[in-house]
């Protein structure tokens, strides 16, 4: 095998990115527990934690730019490059998401929760969380099948989002409801958009895998 | 190892393949089942490929693959080697570049070559350029001639005060682009170039590869080069060639592997072997 030194250099970045990933996912599973918890000191933690996730973006950035300018990637090695490119991006923007969803909570602690908004909640970050584990995994797998099937878990997310979104306007009219109602649905879009970007990182290793980009869904989706 | 069909994107080397500026639009070669031997040993076996009026086309592939044997074919160079066997087809602008009645001179003044090491004659940097031109009887405005193809070969503010002088007295750099200019004198259709810069420093390269941007609207551009990063740098389409052991053992041979727009063999090949190749993760 030729060229050691930069293969070593690519199955590093790949490390640092599923890395990055697990750090991702453990942001996302301590986002949920403050929703069902409204733990306060757990959503600081939240939010803290978000500087090791940035660390592995900028990381895997500036590694990068040192592997186009010394190794010149092609052909599967420059799509792989890319992928992990925007792979990294697509789990800081997770990350990002994780820390509204925290902050949100944190904000709307001294307020009376919903138990069945919780519940909607909460279920739809544990999918998006398996989403988050998915994606990292077909792309490690080059399974592009499996990253395929991202859309349909995507889709249960996206269903939730309406029932919760539903169940807010429902509440609407009650007193004291409005502000925490208003926090919760923003934070229903946050969790949302993590499942996006899950199917983000899905196609991605399709276009590792085929070279060509297609998104699995159109935006009328 | 099988002899496999090369992956050729023929179907859209026509108006697919036309640049956004309409380069690409005509066929000024049409190479079929061409295989090249010398003293019945077997180089190149079995090309077929379109080159393109107004495209740079880069031959790239391992040592003893057959690209310099094939880029010979273009301007009929391998007939001046003793042994040499042309078979198949080369069509030039639909006319056989092999038939009885064509005249090789004729077609070298067409298709004029640039080879790896700069080769100016040992006279006055006008008298390379006007070489040419007084051979073949183009006496008329020899001065207004020369300047224009030093002009054309962007070498002309740097030689204009001294064409006078020993052409060997010039930079590595300097004799390439006089010995293009040299081939662009006798108003060429094609210009082939067998690793023009493998023998020159960075800067020197990047002018023969400023050169060949510019000449390509006014020229074919073919090129044979070792290095990757320029196919990819210059070259429109990209033709990858590899070596194939014969499966009776007498020998191994060059074949045509892949040919497809430069930015598809870089960026998603269809044949393994290229991947491997262009990805350095050969031997």
């Amino acid at each position: 095998m030729a060229r050691v030194e930069f293969q070593a250099s690519l199955d590093g970045l790949e490390a640092t990115l599923q890395e990055q990933g697990t750090l991702v996912l453990r942001a996302l599973r301590g986002a949920v527990d403050v929703l069902r918890t409204q733990d306060v000191e757990l959503c600081d933690e939240v939010v803290a934690f978000d500087d090791e996730v940035d660390a592995r973006y900028h990381g895997i950035e500036k590694s990068i730019a040192e592997l186009l300018a010394q190794q010149s990637p092609v052909a599967s090695d420059l799509r792989l490059v890319l992928a992990i490119l925007h792979n990294s991006i697509h789990l800081e923007r997770i990350g990002d998401q994780c820390v509204t969803v925290a902050k949100l909570t944190k904000l709307a602690a001294g307020l009376e929760p919903h138990s069945d908004v919780v519940e909607g909640l909460t279920e739809m970050g544990e999918r998006a969380a398996e989403m988050v584990r998915i994606s990292l995994d077909s792309f490690s797998a080059r399974d592009v099948e499996r990253a395929r099937g991202l859309v349909e878990l995507d889709e249960l997310i996206d269903r939730t989002n309406h029932r919760v979104s539903d169940q807010v306007l429902a509440m609407a009219r009650t007193p004291g409801t409005q502000e925490w109602g208003i926090r919760m649905i923003i934070v229903a879009r946050c969790i949302e958009r993590i499942g996006d970007n899950a199917v983000d990182i899905g196609e991605q290793t399709a276009f590792l895998v085929t070279g060509e980009f297609h998104e699995f869904t159109d935006a009328s989706h | 190892m099988t002899v496999s069909t090369p992956h050729i994107d023929s179907g859209k080397l026509g108006e697919l393949a036309v640049t956004p500026d309409g380069r690409g639009a005509e066929t000024v070669f049409t190479v079929r089942d061409l295989t090249v031997s010398y003293s019945g040993n077997v180089a190149l076996k079995g090309v077929d490929l379109d080159i393109q009026k107004n495209f740079v086309t880069a031959f790239i592939g391992p040592s003893g693959c057959g690209k310099s044997t094939f880029i010979r074919c273009f301007n009929r160079m391998n007939d001046l080697v003793p042994g040499a066997r042309v078979e198949g087809e080369v069509l030039y602008h639909d006319r056989d570049l092999y038939g009885a009645n064509v005249d090789p001179v004729e077609v070298r003044r067409r298709i004029g070559m640039v080879f790896q090491k700069p080769n100016p004659f040992p006279k006055s940097i006008y008298d390379n350029i006007a070489f040419g031109p007084r051979i073949l009887g183009m006496k008329d405005g020899l001065d207004e001639r020369v300047e224009r193809t030093l002009q054309h070969a962007a070498l002309w503010d740097e030689v204009k005060d001294r064409l006078k002088e020993n052409a060997l007295g010039l930079s590595g750099g300097q004799q390439q682009r006089l010995c293009i200019a040299r081939a662009l004198a006798v108003e060429p259709d094609v210009i082939l170039m067998d690793e023009p810069a493998s023998a020159l420093d960075p800067i020197s390269t990047s002018r023969i590869e400023d050169l060949i941007h510019q000449l390509k609207n006014e020229y074919t551009i073919v090129i044979v080069t070792h290095n990757m990063q320029q196919a990819a740098r210059v070259a429109d389409m990209t033709a990858f060639f590899s070596v194939e052991l014969r499966e009776d053992g007498s020998g191994r041979h060059g074949v045509l592997v892949e040919y497809d727009q430069t930015t598809k063999v870089f960026t998603n090949p269809s044949d393994r072997r290229t991947e491997d190749y262009v990805t350095g993760r050969f031997g």
